[in-house]
Formats: C-alpha cells, structure tokens, sequence
C-alpha cells in the first residue's frame, strides 16, 4: 500500500528583498521589492506504508517545506500529493489523526509542565479513552526508556531525554505514519543512537512508517532502507541506501600530524592531497582502491605519526558530488 | 462530546502551565497594589478640587472599584497577539496546526485558561487593597452581572487579539497594531476614566465602538449594577462578536494560504 504519493509538487515564497543603508530601507517602505524563493520545483516521489524512507540534503534545500506541505500546514504552489489517502491541506484535520511528527528542536510538549501533562492531553486532542491512553502511556514509557523522566518538568530534561519525549508523544495516538524533520539535530552520539534505536523498534513492532529529513548521514545509514536526497529544492538522488553507500560514501579523509616537519610536496600512495602543513597533512583516499589499513601503514612508513583522525566525507560532499554527476530527476532516481 | 472535551482539556492544562510559577505570578500580580494606589492619591485629589462627592454620580469608592474591575480585565485579557507571531517567528506554529482541533479554539481554550489565573489574582490582590482603601465593595447581587461581562470582554479582546496575531501569518510583526489597539482599547474602553466623565460627543463615538464593551461596560455594571445596562452590555457584546467572529474566521481561512513557516 502507498502511504504518499507526491506528484510534481512545486512551493514558492514571496520575500522582501533590500539593500543594506537608510536609504535603501525607506525606500523599501513606499516600494518595497519582492522576489520569488523556489523552495520546491516539482519533485515527485512515492512512500510504501511502514516504510523507513531517508529525506535528506543540506539547509535550505526544500526538505522542511515539503514536510510541512505533507502535514497540511503550507499550501503548495502547485502539484498533487496523497498522504494515507488524504490530501494534507484540505484535510488537515483529519490527516492528523493518522501522522505523527516531530520537528527538530521546536517543542511540542509544553516546556514549564511535566511531560505526562502533555501526553494525558494529547490523549484529549486525539480522542482516546482515558484507559487506552494510560496504557499507551506505560507502554512507550518502556519503549522510550523515559518511565523516570514523564514526571520532570520539560525545561528540566536534556535534549536527548526531550527528545525522546516528544518522539514517544507523536505515536500516542498510533500514527501510521511519522513525518520526523531533523529528529536528532543537536544531539550527542550516545542520544543519536538511543533514537534512531527506538525509531527502529516502533518500525518493526508497530509497523509504522517513517519519512525522516535529516542532514546526518548516520541518521541514514542507522536507520533508512531507501533515500531521496534533494537539493536547491530538486531531487537530486533516489536509490537505496545501500547502492548510495556503494557508489558515494567510499572515500574517506585522513587527517595526520607528525612529530617533526614534513616536505612541502609531502604525497602518499593511493591518497589525494587535499592540503597540506608544516607538521600535517589532510588526504582523501578510495577504499575501493586502496584498504584503510594500507594508508594507515604508508603514513607511518612516512614519519613518526603524532595523531591521526579518519572520517568520512560530509554528506554536503556526498551531495555536491551527487549533484554536480547528476541531472536532477534523470539519471540517479533508479531502482525502486 | 470529546470533539468540545479536548478543549476543554486544552483549557485545564493552560491553567495548570500558568500555575507554573506561582511567585512569579503572585508578584506580577502585586503591581496592580501600586497602581491603584496612585490612583486613589490622584482621584482623592480631583474629587477635594470638584469639592463634591460625586462625579457625574460616580462616589471616589466607586471609581476605585470602577478601576479595579477595568484593571482586572485589562491585566487578564488574552495576549495572543504576540504569542501568534512568535510562533510563526520560530516556526513553532507548525506544531499547533498539525493537530486535531481547530487553530482558533486551540488559541481560545489556552487564552481563557490564562485570563481566568491572571485576572483572579489581579481581582484578588486589587479587591484587597481598595477594600482597605475605600470600604467594601459594591451590591454583592451586581457580580455575576459583571462576572458575564467581563467573560464577554475577554472573548471580545481575544477576537481583536487573534485578529492582529493573523497578520502575523502575512506581516510576521505585529507590534504596532497591538500598539494601536491597546492605546484605542485604553481611551475608548474607558480604562482609566468611567465614559460617564467624557465628553458627550466622545461618550457618543464610544458606545457605537467594541472597546466600550471590552472594558467601561462591565466595569460600569460592577459598581451600578442594574438588568437594563446589563441587557445593553449582552447586546453590545454579542453583537461586536459576531461581527469580529466572522471577521477572525473569515482571514484564518485566507490566512491559512498566505501562511510562510520560517526555518524551513
């Protein structure tokens, strides 16, 4: 069964435009000047139900205002879209009764109450008996691990116990779907994993789908089966995870430092230079062509190695290079 | 039945997140002390100058407790206006309307939870201290009068409030219409000086204007209380609120399209 169904989708947002002085800003007060923001430019695309489906690309690339567009909070300019057979602005009310979201870092529990507070009136919002709600309570309790935490005042709670707060108050009402925008946006690693673990489990158990924007790779890697990435409002990419992984995040960079000086055209083997210092260098290389574990022994063959650091590329590197390879909506959006 | 339950509920749980701080609001509360204070001192003095005790048959008792009743609703009245427009400043109104009640009741149930707290306690520390003052307070048999009309104030105050917070959905500032309508609430309402001192002329602008209703009407019948004036706060009442009802859900509705979410 499909869950959503977005077809030629296109959002515009009229903004005031002015230059910067005195002049410029009275002049914007008998005239002011508009232009035209193309959040989104007619993407298309389809959910299947329970799905775990990754949204991602970097700030400002259209990813929010399509899920405020899926919610029924923004009109588009133009285009279809299906959400659990609903279309989401004329029939916002009744979709909410279905969806569940999260955005990021703006609360929904009320920040001065306990967060028992907020679920027993979510309760009320959803029409659900008063029994079937304590139930549901203590089950997400348990599944959230926040039986300690329902009883604090919210403003008191970090914002990984937030966090899991307001995921487990979003499926009280058993959604079944989860719109999550930047769910672990400003967490630490330990607090990333307690969630995407959780958003997991209630995928599983509860059959719920998830469409998560994220601009983390790891919320991608953890949790998604399937990405669309989108940029500059386009859809850039929409393949697996596992065929992204493949053909995009093979290379790694490699950041070393030595204890003594190192030669100015300072190369190893099977590695990019992307910059190199007095005592340092940084290096990019492919696995596919060259094993971690032989840069690692090249670079101590190189000198005395004081601290080095491997990671992975930015997803924004991921993208720039998806981007600049693709025509949008062409050549990558394949397979599923 | 729990399609009107939830707001209800909505109603209950601003009450308990006003509560949050009871010393805060105790001593937000305390400076409605201080201002009928200097009232009074002020009042004492004009009423010396006229050397009569009454003004246009208002006794210096009466106008304290004119003053405290305005005072009430003035202080407790639904601020929405400002909490509208943060959420569309920081994006929060996402969360308000993507659930299942209605955006305006939602903002209802919440602005009467806070009105009721707030004015209780500013009725409360301001009874006190013109009891002290001046005596006790006027024909117990006039309150539930008043009580309706400052009901109807308030919903006529959250209808203009939530009026100016829609702008926000177009203009995201609304300072200076807020500005403008609570200095035209203040004068034309009759916050400070009952409209039986003004001007006939002003007197007779006024009473064809809503900001009677949101302030000099209840407050008048507080210290007069009396079916015939009451019947004419119901009507006023009654009739601005159809009128501005219509208006606040006529624009939600067009507001709704114009709606730009920041931090998307």
């Amino acid at each position: 069964m499909t869950a959503i169904v977005v077809r030629e989708l296109t959002k515009n947002f009229q903004t005031k435009r002015k230059a910067a002085g005195l002049g410029a800003s009275l002049r914007a007060l008998y005239r002011p000047e508009y232009h035209t923001v193309e959040a989104v430019r007619g993407i298309s695309f389809q959910m299947e139900a329970g799905e775990l489906l990754g949204f991602i690309g970097p700030n400002g690339a259209g990813k929010s205002t399509t899920i405020k567009i899926l919610t029924g909070i923004l009109y588009p300019t133009s285009g279809q879209v299906s959400v659990l057979g609903y279309t989401p602005w004329t029939q916002r009310r009744q979709l909410a009764y279905h969806i569940g979201t999260v955005f990021g870092q703006r609360p929904q529990l009320w920040y001065h109450l306990p967060a028992i507070d907020t679920f027993s009136l979510f309760g009320k919002i959803y029409e659900l008996d008063d029994r079937e709600v304590k139930k549901r309570i203590q089950f997400l309790a348990e599944a959230f691990e926040i039986r300690d935490l329902l009883e604090t005042p919210v403003r008191k709670l970090s914002l990984g116990q937030r966090m899991r707060c307001e995921i487990a108050a979003s499926l009280l009402h058993r959604p079944s779907l989860l719109l999550l925008d930047e769910p672990s946006i400003g967490l630490d690693v330990v607090a990333k994993q307690q969630i995407r673990d959780t958003i997991r489990q209630m995928n599983e158990v509860e059959k719920v789908g998830v469409l998560l924007t994220s601009h983390d790779a790891g919320d991608l890697e953890a949790l998604c089966k399937r990405v669309i990435i989108i940029n500059h409002g386009q859809i850039v990419y929409e393949d697996k995870v596992s065929t992204l992984k493949r053909r995009h995040l093979t290379t790694k960079d490699v950041g070393v430092r030595y204890a003594a000086e190192i030669a100015p055209d300072f190369k190893i083997p099977g590695a990019e230079t992307i910059k190199v210092g007095k005592y340092g260098a940084k290096l990019r290389f492919d696995t596919r062509q060259t094993p971690v574990e032989t840069i690692l022994s090249r670079l101590a063959a190189a000198g005395a190695v004081a601290d080095i650091t491997i990671s992975d590329p930015s997803l924004e590197d991921v993208i720039a290079t998806i981007y600049q390879q693709a025509t949008p909506q062409q050549s990558e959006v394949g397979e599923n | 039945m729990k399609r009107i339950g939830k707001y209800w509920a909505i109603f209950k749980t601003q009450i308990l997140n006003t509560l949050a701080y009871p010393g805060e609001l105790a001593w937000r509360s305390l400076s409605i002390i201080l201002f009928l204070w200097v009232f009074a001192n002020l009042w004492r003095v004009t009423y010396r100058a006229e050397g009569s005790g009454t003004l246009n048959g208002i006794s210096l008792k009466d106008m304290l407790w004119y003053l405290m009743l305005a005072e009430t609703i003035e202080l407790g009245k639904p601020r929405l206006a400002r909490v509208m427009a943060d959420a569309v400043k920081d994006g929060s109104v996402a969360y308000l309307l993507n659930k299942p009640y209605h955006f305006i009741l939602y903002h209802l149930s919440t602005g009467m939870g806070e009105s009721l707290v707030r004015g209780s306690m500013t009725a409360l520390f301001g009874g006190a201290i013109v009891w002290l003052m001046m005596g006790p307070p006027p024909d117990p048999r006039g309150w539930p009068l008043a009580a309706a009309g400052v009901l109807g104030a308030w919903l006529l105050h959250f209808c203009v409030n939530a009026l100016i917070g829609l702008a926000a959905f177009v203009s995201e500032e609304v300072a200076p219409y807020e500005w403008i309508y609570q200095k035209l609430a203040f004068i034309l309402g009759g916050l400070f000086i009952p409209l039986d001192l003004y001007p006939l002329w002003l007197q007779n602008i006024a009473r064809y204007l809503p900001f009677a209703y949101m302030l000099y009407g209840p407050a008048r019948l507080f210290i007069a209380p009396d079916i015939g004036l009451f019947l004419n706060v119901l009507g006023g009442q009654i009739f601005w609120l159809a009128v501005l009802g219509g208006l606040l859900f006529f624009f939600y509705s067009r507001g709704m399209r114009r709606l730009a979410i920041n931090g998307g």
